[in-house]
């Protein structure tokens, strides 16, 4: 059972209070990846392919090896000569070899991994392995890679997920479709119907702390310590490929935003570990990280029929994904924004086509909130699109289509807690949207404002692959110990998962410990990602919060000769209910009890609900979370410059935890994304080279380009989460380029069908404008 | 980063003594700012690392009728220094636009002159103001008029083995204004599109333009000198005159497509910063 049954006193949840290990972080107490050690550890350093694609011909590390200091080097030789290791290896698509074997298919491939005794030796004796190629053709972006004869990136599919269906004989690794209605009647009562297409180039996350990994092999079980998003699939995948148990171990993360949901280096250090006989050590450079996860290219196609009124009747939206060289989680990813392609607009008739496709660019990765921010960019500038035409103001055609509760959504769910007219009222109050604009002093700064509004699910796998479990202990010390499996990359899991688990219990903070993702220590959680730990672990910590305390209660009602529902738990410890001097420490109920306390508890999720109707309606997401930004632009229009000036952005969070920290997550979505939509993207040579592969020529949001920022966040407890509430972690990104795309339309009636909105770009079409008035 | 020897000399002698011998394996080391990017990237793999930075005769700043600048001077002291904010206005203001504090801390402006960038800010306002470099070798001293001691990007007068040791900027004449403008994508510490310095003096009597000096960045290899500038001389200064001359300036430059922008685009954002930095210079001269 996930939710709380009897009402609860809440002290710790609703207080802002600032991350529990922020004064350790800010005097540099924390550990990363990056200052851990263990004796007796070498380093590894990775020789990565030159080429987007191209075979392996040759590969001589005998010079490599013959260097001082070098314990050992790991290529395909020593791979395929060990009977006891796995070649391939993958969570949902098993495709990714453990190192390159015959082919390597982007810029960066691993080839091989050099060990040695300092990181400068490693990195002498890279150089020093001799790989011939024959280069291949490539194909560097998902039109290509359609294109009639185009090369095939893989000759064969492994789909591990059971829903991933691969087209053979081309690159499409993933196609889907999800549909609502009758599309052909929709269109057919359509007074008019819109078409438009969209796209979004790469880009990196570039979170502050880079990948690291250290893997000790030797002993009963493989340890590894990493700062990856996903220990327990992690754990899994290693002891398969390595046929050996394993403990993947994670300190403070620094930053994931999905590049670390899934892996890529853990699995090929591990092997080289093995090799090695001792510990090794590898840390990955900033420019190595574009070659490693990336946020995917997306195209859109979307078809839309409205009346004359401006009810939306049929969508038809089609996208494309590029998942890059490995679809080790990419093809998942396109999968699940099936669900929220269509927007949260209540659309009686709807089709959604995905095609996740293989190319020669690096793998694809989640990036805060995966490809629903570009859906949310797509359908938000159409609308804007379509309201100009038919004459009706923005919001209001925004208000008359919006979802409410109870609508049914594309997936055929109830949809609940879905407060999403809340928010679009919240954030243009917040901006101030009835108010005028300043105006342009000489009349080359023109200035706008824009809105987009946006749905969000959460993983929700099918009910028995659902992992989300707790425990939470009572030690001989009186102090109360939470494991969860949570990893803490600096969105204040360990602080939201205090005061939950405080308020579950009924103590303060300082009776609790907290143990994190650890698979030797804490119990199985799919992983941190997709806005979802907040309410899995909240419930699973609630869940084993409420079973210690019976286990408590009834150990202590014999000791305080009381039956048990007349005790209560608070800091004191037990106490008989109206006589507050009456009762036990907790130290002393241990103690008296012969033995620490501990229990269990877990969060099940997925099956159907029952809906007030009486009926039973699918979950296609365990919650829904629904965001609305508003946000104000200048343009220059001497230079095409476009200045993100001031956002608002609301999100329907349930019960707020740590209002705080809900606000500075939904503005730090905001600030993100802004870099994405106004400047970011990698570019590729035709030959599949990088050309911008440091942060001298990748430029990244600072402090000096954050807007003036409104928190805004609407909380209306949601009947199932733990207190009431559910994630939000990434969905202040995902509101953010349909919010600026329409603002720079507002200010300078040209709309934009792609980001980043460089300025060149937007010149050239201030320019073309102008041309066309002229 | 590849390990290499470090050399920390205490005088421009000990300097450029060992730099006779050795300057083909070294890497001469200034604030570090560019230096240490060097290294990390691989783009240079040096024996030797030289670090000016135990050389206290090259932190020197004297204003005796002109500014000398020890070539140590950090590019942050340039910004702060209310002496050189006050005669050498240009030049302060496009040091408070070099990428961020911490840079602008660490870097040196001899090391920004020396290593010839071409987006590089201080050198194009030096520019405009007739800077001289001051070379140290072991066969001797030289002085060079900045504008000649550069040959292409990254490609300077200096010969193998030689240091900039200082950098000597005459006083502007009476009545002269000067105004730095940059462009850049994104975060302002980013690389610019162009950057521009302006410089006019003003008769004040007849309010007639007596000398002018416009200088470009990142728009060629090397500061462009624009010699439409004399089309200010004798004007009285207005909006279209400005336009005009901004529009000749930028048709002198020859920039390079990248991935800040097109040719057409670099030269209109040249031609936007020289009338905004004319424009400006006018506004500081009337008060």
């Amino acid at each position: 059972m996930c939710a709380a049954e009897k009402p609860r006193v809440t002290r710790l949840i609703g207080q802002s209070m600032p991350t529990l290990e922020a004064a350790d972080k800010a005097t540099g107490r924390v550990e990363y990846m990056g200052d851990l050690t263990v004796p007796n550890m070498t380093h590894a350093k990775i020789v990565r392919s030159p080429f987007a694609h191209a075979r392996i011909t040759s590969i001589d590390a005998s010079a490599a090896r013959a260097l001082p200091g070098v314990v050992c080097v790991f290529t395909r030789d020593e791979l395929l000569a060990d009977d006891d290791m796995e070649t391939l290896y993958g969570f949902v698509y098993r495709d990714v070899p453990v190192v390159a074997t015959d082919k390597v298919r982007h810029e960066g491939d691993i080839v091989a991994v050099v060990v040695a005794e300092t990181e400068n030796i490693a990195e002498e004796a890279v150089e020093l392995v001799d790989v011939d190629y024959e280069e291949l053709p490539s194909v560097m972006s998902v039109d290509a890679a359609l294109e009639d004869g185009a090369i095939h990136v893989h000759d064969d599919f492994f789909p591990i997920a059971p829903e991933l269906r691969p087209r053979a004989g081309t690159n499409i690794c993933h196609e889907a479709q999800i549909s609502k209605g009758d599309i052909v009647q929709g269109f057919a009562e359509a007074d008019f119907i819109y078409e438009d297409s969209y796209s979004a180039p790469p880009v990196q996350h570039c979170a502050l702390d880079r990948h690291a990994v250290i893997v000790d092999y030797e002993g009963d079980e493989i340890t590894v310590w990493t700062n990856c998003q996903s220990p327990f699939p992690l754990q899994r995948e290693i002891k398969r490929i390595f046929n050996k148990d394993a403990r993947v171990i994670v300190p403070y993360v620094g930053g994931g935003f999905g590049s670390k949901s899934r892996d890529r280096i853990e699995v090929v250090i591990t092997g080289a570990a093995k090799l090695a006989k001792r510990p090794v050590r590898y840390i990955m450079t900033q420019e190595e990280t574009f070659q490693t996860f990336i946020r995917p290219a997306y195209q859109s196609w979307i078809k839309t029929g409205v009346k004359k009124d401006g009810t939306i009747v049929a969508r038809h939206h089609v996208f494309t994904v590029d998942v890059g060289a490995y679809a080790i989680s990419g093809a998942r990813s396109a999968n699940n924004t099936l669900k929220v392609a269509t927007g949260p607009y209540n659309i009686p008739n709807a089709v959604v086509d995905c095609y996740a496709v293989y190319t020669n660019k690096p793998p694809s990765a989640p990036y805060r909130g995966l490809p629903t921010t570009q859906h949310t960019m797509s359908y938000e500038t159409q609308l804007d699109r379509i309201a100009k035409d038919l004459g009706i103001d923005r919001l209001e055609l925004r208000r008359m289509n919006l979802a409410r509760e109870g609508d049914i959504h594309l997936t055929g769910d109830w949809l609940r807690n879905a407060h999403t007219h809340e928010c679009l009222d919240q954030v243009t109050e917040a901006i101030g949207w009835d108010k005028p604009l300043a105006p342009s002093a000489d009349g080359k700064i023109v200035r706008g404002r824009g809105v987009a509004s946006t749905i969000k699910y959460t993983l929700t796998p099918p009910r028995e692959m659902s992992e989300n479990s707790a425990e939470v202990a009572l030690g001989e010390d009186g102090i109360f110990e939470a494991r969860f499996g949570t990893v803490n990359m600096g969105q204040g899991s360990d602080t939201t998962m205090a005061q939950i688990t405080g308020d579950a219990l009924g103590v303060g903070l300082d009776l609790l410990r907290l143990v994190h993702s650890d698979t030797g220590l804490t119990p199985v959680d799919s992983s941190t990602t997709a806005s979802r730990s907040t309410y899995h672990m909240g419930n699973a910590l609630v869940d084993a919060s409420d079973k210690l305390k019976e286990q408590i209660l009834a150990a202590a009602a014999p000791m305080l000769e009381q039956s048990a529902d007349k005790l209560t738990m608070g800091d004191e410890g037990v106490t008989v209910d109206g006589d507050p001097g009456n009762g036990l420490s907790f130290d002393e109920i241990v103690r008296r009890n012969g033995g620490p306390f501990a229990a269990m508890g877990e969060c099940v999720v997925g099956g159907t609900w029952k809906a007030p109707d009486g009926k039973e309606y699918p979950i296609a997401s365990t919650f829904w979370t629904f965001a609305s930004c508003a946000a104000e632009v200048e343009v220059d229009t001497e230079t095409g410059l476009v200045r993100l000036v001031s956002a608002a952005a609301s999100a329907t969070t349930g019960t707020a935890i740590n209002p705080h920290s809900i606000e500075t997550q939904l503005e730090g979505g905001v600030g993100q994304e802004m870099g994405p939509t106004l400047f970011e993207q990698m570019v590729w040579s035709d030959e599949g080279q990088l050309m911008n592969p440091t942060l001298m020529d990748y430029p990244l949001p600072t402090m000096q380009t954050m807007p003036h920022y409104e928190p805004r966040f609407v909380e209306h407890p949601f009947d199932g989460g733990p207190f009431g509430a559910k994630g939000m972690g990434e969905i202040g990104a995902v509101i953010v380029p349909g919010a600026v795309l329409n603002a720079v339309n507002d200010a300078t009636g040209v709309m934009f069908h792609e980001v980043p909105l460089l300025p060149y770009k937007v010149l050239e079409a201030l320019d073309s404008r102008a041309g066309s008035e002229a | 980063m590849r390990p290499f020897e470090y050399i920390k000399p205490s005088t421009v002698d000990e300097a450029t003594s060992f730099l006779s011998q050795n300057a083909e394996d070294s890497l001469i080391m200034g604030g570090g700012t560019a230096a240490v990017v060097l290294l990390h990237l691989g783009v240079v793999r040096p024996r030797y690392v030289v670090d000016l930075g135990g050389i206290g005769a090259l932190r020197e700043t004297t204003m005796k009728g002109s500014l000398h600048l020890g070539a140590l001077t950090s590019i942050r002291s340039l910004e702060r220094d209310p002496a050189i904010a006050a005669d050498y206005n240009l030049l302060s203001e496009a040091a408070s636009q070099v990428a961020n504090i911490r840079v602008r801390n660490a870097a040196s402006v001899g090391g920004a002159v020396a290593y010839g960038e071409p987006q590089t800010d201080t050198p194009v306002a030096l520019t405009a103001l007739d800077a001289t470099v001051e070379i140290a070798g072991a066969s001797g001293a030289r002085q060079i008029p900045i504008a000649d001691f550069y040959r292409g990007p990254y490609e300077t007068a200096l010969e193998q083995g030689e240091l900039v040791v200082g950098i000597n900027v005459p006083k502007p004449a009476a009545n002269s204004v000067g105004c730095h403008m940059k462009f850049t994508i994104g975060s302002p510490e980013n690389k610019p599109v162009a950057n521009a310095s302006a410089l006019i003096a003003l008769d004040p009597s007849s309010g007639k333009i007596i000398a002018a000096r416009v200088v470009m960045g990142a728009v060629g290899g090397t500061p462009v000198v624009a010699a439409s500038a004399a089309g200010l001389v004798g004007e009285t200064p207005n909006d279209d005159l400005f336009a005009d001359i901004a529009a000749q300036a930028a048709n002198e430059t020859d920039p390079i497509e990248d991935l800040r922008g097109p040719v057409w685009y670099k030269r209109r954002i040249a031609k936007v910063l020289v009338e905004r930095a004319l424009k400006c210079a006018l506004q500081k001269s009337q008060g």
